[in-house]
């Protein structure tokens, strides 16, 4: 069984490894910017069979599965298991904020990290929010949309990734390098334990947790649009675009600041 | 002749009257900030106190008079409204506008304590005036709203950066495409939808 595992998971190392190379050599070759209005989709057919294989999964159990957790679990033990699910991604995001230029950011999220997993009991408790250090969530998308010269809405090509849904090109290839770098996902390797369990534990309360927060708005998503497949795209694409354009007026903010204080130096 | 005289004097009071409300009036009803506010305070009073049917076409009067409702839908359904016959025109703003005020009866179910909080006001260059504002829920983080307001009317909502109008645009057009290429499948199915 572990053996099974093991190898499927090798196997979609390989395929993802596959995607994002096309990914970037395809993304680069993205022209003009997209906009939110029509998104990049040349695999348009094979994304939407996609979906509807993602859609049939999510029908029959992830959506029952996460409407369970969030009416029946107590609301509390849903905040704990979040607030472990953030934990563990911790590092992850202080790696990225590193390479978004702002050190400073990832040593709070780090002390953020060092908190939480002890006097926070493994994270558990998010104490580093009471303490003032607040919580970012950084992946390495954002990170290339930070620092691509394209409009924030031109992520490369669009893409229905099997299971995990909604992402493009920029998104695809940040997505595997956030799995390459995941410094929990290389200790359990090394430790030999049964890492394929706790992985597979973890994404998968990961998945729930995330898609019992994401129930409102895709329900309605879905509701009220013709094309269920099409309105998730272009909303999918300008959440995606709003994040990145956020990060980049802060980065300028600061830049503009550090430049007037240059001046002044100079002065 | 005095008789002319009053005549006049009261159409000279019409025409100062209209040159004012044309001049004063919109500039004075047009902060945008106070518009955006406005309106949510009239929905937070329907979804408190109105429900069903009720409550629909209460909502579909603060769009109305809110909303550029046919700037809108005309952004929505992109270059095939020039293919469109004035007919199909007519019906697609009649279905769109009953479509958004059944949403948004629908979205927002029971009040739940939310309120509004309105930032900072942003002028474009294309004209339009973005309004900040922040949905503040009793549990969980706010959501973030943006509103594009034109002249006193709101044109588009931003929810998480997610915009109403090019999120339906890229829906109809999809739509559209699947279909033929042509808007009246469209129509009929947002009628329908409408009517169910």
């Amino acid at each position: 069984m572990i053996g099974v595992t093991r190898a499927f998971a090798a196997s979609i190392r390989r395929s993802m490894v596959a995607v994002a190379l096309a990914g970037t050599v395809l993304g680069g070759c993205a022209s003009g910017d997209t906009g939110a209005a029509e998104v990049w989709d040349p695999l348009e057919t094979p994304n939407r069979f996609i979906f509807s294989i993602n859609r049939a999964v999510d029908v029959m159990a992830l959506r029952p599965l996460a409407v369970m957790y969030r009416d029946l679990v107590p609301e509390r033990a849903q905040t704990g298991v979040r607030n472990v699910l953030d934990n563990l991604g911790e590092p992850v995001t202080a790696i990225n904020e590193v390479f978004q230029g702002d050190p400073n950011r990832a040593a709070t999220t780090m002390a953020r990290f060092l908190v939480n997993s002890t006097i926070g009991v493994a994270g558990i408790f998010d104490v580093a929010s009471s303490f003032g250090l607040e919580r970012t969530k950084e992946d390495f998308g954002k990170t290339i949309g930070l620092w691509a010269g394209v409009e924030p809405e031109n992520g490369g090509f669009y893409l229905m990734l099997p299971a995990y849904g909604p992402s493009n090109a920029r998104d695809g290839t940040g997505l595997m390098m956030d799995y390459l770098v995941d410094p929990f996902r290389i200790l359990t390797f090394n430790l030999a334990v049964d890492w394929d369990v706790w992985q597979i534990g973890r994404y998968g309360m990961n998945a729930v947790d995330y898609r019992s927060r994401t129930i409102f708005a895709l329900d309605d998503l879905e509701k009220n649009s013709v094309d269920y497949y099409a309105a998730l795209r272009s909303a999918y694409t300008q959440n995606r675009a709003d994040q990145i354009r956020e990060k980049r007026e802060k980065t300028n903010a600061r830049s503009e600041l550090e430049r007037r204080d240059n001046l002044a130096l100079v002065r | 002749m005095p008789k002319l005289a009053s005549r006049r004097v009261v159409l000279q009071f019409v025409a100062t009257a209209a040159v004012f409300t044309a001049v004063v009036g919109p500039a004075v009803a047009a902060d945008p900030a106070q518009i955006v506010q406005r309106t949510a305070q009239q929905v937070i009073e329907i979804v408190k106190t109105k429900t069903g049917a009720d409550r629909q076409a209460a909502i579909l009067g603060v769009l109305q008079a809110n909303f550029d409702m046919p700037a809108m839908a005309r952004v929505a359904l992109g270059t095939h409204w020039n293919t469109a016959t004035e007919q199909e025109r007519a019906r697609f703003l009649k279905a769109v506008a009953t479509a958004e005020a059944k949403a948004y009866s629908e979205r927002f179910g029971q009040y739940g304590g939310q309120t509004l909080t309105i930032g900072k006001v942003t002028p474009r260059t294309n004209g339009a005036i973005i309004v900040d504002s922040r949905l503040n829920q009793t549990s969980g983080q706010p959501i973030k709203l943006e509103w594009e307001v034109r002249g006193d009317r709101i044109t588009d909502v931003k929810v998480e950066g997610v915009s109403m109008v090019m999120t339906r645009r890229s829906d109809f057009n999809s739509y559209i495409q699947n279909h033929g290429g042509k808007v009246e499948p469209l129509v009929s199915e947002l009628e329908a939808r409408a009517a169910r």
